[in-house]
């Protein structure tokens, strides 16, 4: 599948500080989650995927085409930036419309435009309000709604979450999973994980301007080689079931939990870990009332890529 | 051996007063400003004048003691009248005087640049980047908080103003080894320290006023410098315009006046000796009524009020009393020339209070502005 | 859709765009009351036209005209008003971090330049008529004036200030892309450049735009004062033109020569902020210098 967004060795640096460093991605189509602590370089990426900086070094291409100085590829993508920043003296409907005729539809079209865009994100009630009367969450919307409104075939959304209570939140969520089903490409950058996890397999994990990882969080974290994962197995006799599992090759570590009656084991193997579980439970005599493990989320890729 | 928790841990000791609770955000302005490599320049040449003050006073001393070092240059510089020279004790205070005046004149100008290098973003940058919340959700009240900002005005014109003079004082009297000099100038001391509290005052609360209108700071120094040359231009062209219209008028009036003819029956260059007479008579005449006609019409030409910075040296002025020393030094002229050196010296001659009125007006102005704006955290949007 | 439809298409797309652009740019300029405090100061010379006639109603028209509106006017207000409206085109907006929106946009950025400044020069033309107008109104309707032709004259200076101030408007717009210091830098050039350079009668005045508007409004139109002395040429001597020796001017500049060289340089100064912003990146969301 061609990918929608291209970076290939792309470095950025200001004076002295490296905002990214030899970066080699290709974003596939759909809902991508771009991950990283702050000054990851995650709004650099951006800013660089949507024409507003110039790469020190190598090509950035979205759609098959440069980005840099080709501003007619604006018409495909959509931005919504991080900075809380608004023509404050507009009314929503206002600023939605003019972002829409700034993006080159008529009167009408752009009438229609910033009507639906303004529905989409749940704006229509607050629609001539001042934007400077608007709660955060109404303006996160409303700054979501000037990045639709043009129907782009590409989304880079900026932190979008921040600053809004939960129910806006589950909003927008549901908003951005609706346009990935919708077959919109969507990069959304976020330090929330359990959000971004919870939208997307895919993510793209950045540290201190590097990429870390690519792809599908369950894929890297097998391939994470180092860090065993971590299962809690709760029972009543955990010692018996310990004495049991230790015996297994591909278990290398058993912790007991006695505060939680449990055990935390650690293995490499997952899958066969679980799939040997109820067999063991049989065997032992031991019923096993809870099995989970923390390790398997978003969360544990980050704490390990990021701060090894 | 103990175990120390080393994470957030509560104050123990004593919380300062409120009285100094403006003195944090003062010096951190000041801080702020100084890292502005533009106004460092700006208050280094600004001591250039506070260094030729300094230069003055002490040269005076040596004049005073007649020192053979300076006497031979104050000569060549024909800078002073003889009897000036020859009594320098008598016209120390004066002297004195006119050099705080001129000092304080030339500062006028560099406090106004430094007011608009520092003043425009005291506020308007809390407004823009939303930081009235971070000030008032602590014990701050208002009062602390605009005395803090105006205190960062004050420590810059302090800089130029305030210390300046105290220290040209200082080595003027090293200089002058005489104890009679403290009496003759310690007034000037409190004139010009006083002026220095006026100017800071004055412009300090009118910047801030501006200040808190808009949160783009760069508007607010456009209209601070429209204050300053604007109102200096109007007033000038008010004052030129009614200036020219007196001397218009005067023309007029001159034409009118015919020159009496001498008597026919005289020899012909003696004729011409007495028309010429007559003429140099009249005109004579013409002059002293056209500088009495000016001298009286500077009492009450209030054209200069128009101008902000005018009303500021009125005030100096006027707590310097340089028009005492000037009238003290006309008297070293002879009496058809005393008149003109006047007029040529002599500042605005308005009363003092009129300008007084508009600057408190003005501070007064400025404070409602900025009770109006800046509100309390209760109130804060 | 057949090429040129296409074509044509994008070509009014973008032509919408650049309409919303530049009605987005007066409204900013509108809004608020910056406008207003423009006005404000553009009033002031009405008003001192009224305050002399009130004070000293037998000082002659021209020479209040003279004193106001080709002294005052391009000297103070024009450098003012095109410092207030140029030197923030594109720093406001990204100050405000408002300049994504645009920058995110199907417009070229020399566009969003040159769109910006039509805007500023559009309302500080309009700023610098009408009071241009009100002024010449307060000093010359009612008075015993002497001088003909009255909206002739009003509507040479409208001209001449309107030419002036679109060159102001264009350098400091240059000004403000160049530097993050533009006030400073604007007044500094003000003040020296054509506050002292323009007074001077050497060749070095002719780097000025108050020179230009100077012999443009000399060559159109005369300033003959009968007080003090009958038949005084007031502009020749506070301008520093020497018309007794060369009567014709012959080393100065024509007129049209001067709106030429006016408007050749408010196009360069143009293009060349217009290449700075098509090349520059703007750093919205951390300061730049941080």
């Amino acid at each position: 599948m061609k990918p929608v967004v291209e970076f290939d060795e792309v470095s950025k640096w200001y004076g002295n500080v490296i905002g990214v460093n030899k970066l080699t991605i290709r974003v596939p189509a759909g809902v991508t989650g771009l991950l990283g602590p702050n000054g990851a370089g995650k709004s650099t990426l951006l800013q660089l995927a949507t024409g507003q900086l110039f790469p020190s070094q190598g090509t950035v291409t979205v759609l098959g085409q440069r980005v840099w100085g080709n501003t007619s590829l604006n018409r495909f993508i959509g931005l919504c930036p991080e900075q809380d920043a608004f023509y404050e003296w507009m009314t929503g409907w206002d600023f939605i419309h003019t972002c829409a005729r700034l993006g080159g539809l008529n009167r009408i079209d752009a009438k229609d435009a910033a009507g639906r865009a303004l529905e989409s994100v749940g704006m229509t009630k607050n629609k001539d309000r001042a934007v400077r009367g608007y709660s955060k969450g109404m303006r996160q919307r409303t700054k979501l709604a000037q990045a639709l409104v043009h129907d782009p075939e590409v989304l880079f959304l900026d932190e979008p979450m921040t600053g809004t209570d939960p129910v806006a939140r589950r909003d927008l969520m549901d908003i951005i999973q609706r346009l990935g089903g919708e077959g919109k490409s969507v990069m959304v950058s976020s330090h929330v994980l359990h959000e971004v996890q919870s939208l997307t397999p895919n993510i793209i994990l950045m540290n201190r301007g590097r990429l870390v990882a690519e792809g599908n969080i369950r894929e890297i974290r097998e391939l994470i080689d180092k860090h065993p994962h971590h299962i809690v197995l709760v029972c009543n006799e955990y010692r018996k079931l310990a004495a049991r599992l230790v015996e297994w090759d591909d278990v290398e570590g058993v912790k007991v939990l006695a505060r939680a009656q449990g055990l935390m084991v650690e293995t490499r193997s997952p899958d066969a870990f679980y799939g040997r579980l109820p067999q063991l439970s049989l065997e032992a005599g031991t019923a096993i009332d809870e099995v989970y493990s923390d390790d398997d989320n978003l969360e544990a890729v980050f704490k390990y890529l990021v701060n090894k | 051996m103990p175990i120390f928790d080393p994470g957030y841990q509560h104050w123990s000791g004593e919380l300062s007063g409120h009285g100094w609770r403006w003195l944090a955000i003062a010096r951190h302005g000041y801080r702020i400003g100084m890292k502005n490599y533009l106004l460092r320049i700006i208050m280094l040449v600004a001591w250039i004048p506070a260094i030729a003050l300094g230069f003055m006073l002490c040269l005076w001393g040596l004049v005073e003691r007649k020192s053979e070092l300076v006497m031979p240059l104050v000569a060549m510089l024909d800078m002073f009248d003889p009897e000036v020279i020859a009594n320098p004790k008598e016209y120390r205070a004066e002297i004195w005087t006119l050099c705080y005046d001129t000092f304080l004149l030339m500062e006028l100008r560099f406090s106004m640049i430094l007011v608009l290098i520092v003043g425009p973003s005291l506020i308007s940058q809390d407004l823009r980047f939303n930081a009235l919340p971070l000030y008032f959700s602590r014990p701050l009240r208002r009062i602390d908080y605009f005395m803090g900002k105006l205190g960062v005005i004050g420590a810059f014109l302090g800089m130029v103003l305030i210390i300046p003079s105290i220290v040209a004082y200082v080595l003027g009297l090293l200089f002058s080894l005489d104890l009679s000099i403290i009496p003759d100038t310690l007034p000037l001391l409190a004139a010009s320290v006083g002026y220095g509290i006026v100017m800071t005052l004055s412009t300090g609360l009118f910047i801030l006023a501006l200040s808190s209108l808009t949160r783009n700071s760069r508007y607010i120094a456009l209209f601070w410098l429209a204050v300053w040359f604007i109102s200096s231009v109007v007033g000038g062209v008010l004052a030129s315009v009614d200036q020219e219209h007196r001397r218009h008028a005067a023309y007029r009036r001159s034409a009118e006046i015919s020159v009496a003819q001498p008597n026919a029956n005289r020899p012909p260059a003696d004729r011409q000796r007495e028309q010429a007479a007559r003429m140099a008579d009249t005109r004579q005449m013409r002059q002293q009524e056209w500088l009495a006609e000016e001298q009286q019409a500077a009492k009450s030409n209030w054209r200069p009020m128009v101008s902000y910075t005018a009303n500021l040296s009125r005030i100096g002025q006027a707590m310097l009393n340089t028009d005492a020393a000037w009238r003290k030094l006309s008297l070293n002229k002879p009496a058809e020339e005393r008149d003109r050196f006047l007029l040529e010296n002599l500042g605005s001659q308005y009363p003092w209070y009129w300008s007084a009125a508009v600057i408190l007006g003005l501070m007064g102005l400025s404070a409602c502005i900025l009770n109006f704006r800046i509100k309390s955290l209760d109130r804060l949007k | 859709m057949t090429t040129a439809a296409l074509r044509s298409a994008h070509d009014s797309s973008y032509l919408a765009s650049l309409w919303t652009l530049f009605v987005l740019a007066v409204r900013q300029h509108l809004h608020g009351k910056r406008w207003m405090v423009m006005a404000a100061l553009f009033v002031l010379p009405a008003l001192l036209a009224v305050v002399i006639r009130a004070t000293a109603s037998d000082a002659p028209s021209i020479w209040l005209e003279f004193i106001l509106i080709f002294m005052f006017i391009p000297q103070a207000l024009l450098p003012l008003v095109a410092l207030v409206y140029s030197s923030g085109i594109i720093q406001d907006e990204q100050e405000d971090q408002t300049l994504t929106y645009l920058l995110i946009r199907p417009i070229p950025r020399w566009s969003i330049y040159v769109v910006k400044l039509l805007a500023a020069l559009v309302m500080t033309v309009i700023l610098t008529a009408i009071f241009t107008t009100l002024t010449y109104i307060v000093i010359h309707v009612g008075a015993d004036s002497a001088v003909t032709n009255l909206p002739s004259r009003c509507a040479k200076a409208v001209v001449i200030h309107s030419t002036a101030v679109v060159a102001y408007c264009c350098l400091f717009g240059l000004i403000g892309l160049m530097t993050k210091r533009a006030l400073v830098v604007g007044i500094i050039y003000a003040a020296v450049v054509e506050g002292i350079l323009a007074n001077l009668p050497l060749s070095i005045r002719m780097v000025t735009v108050i020179y230009y508007t100077r012999i443009m409004a000399y060559r159109s139109m005369e300033f003959i004062a009968d007080v003090p002395h009958k038949g005084l040429d007031i502009a020749a001597g506070a301008w520093k033109l020497d018309s007794k020796v060369d009567p014709q001017l012959s080393e100065h500049p024509s007129l049209a020569l001067c709106v030429l060289i006016l408007g050749v340089a408010s196009m360069i100064f143009t293009t060349i902020a217009a290449v700075m912003c098509s090349r520059r990146e703007f750093h919205v969301k951390t300061p730049e210098g941080s």
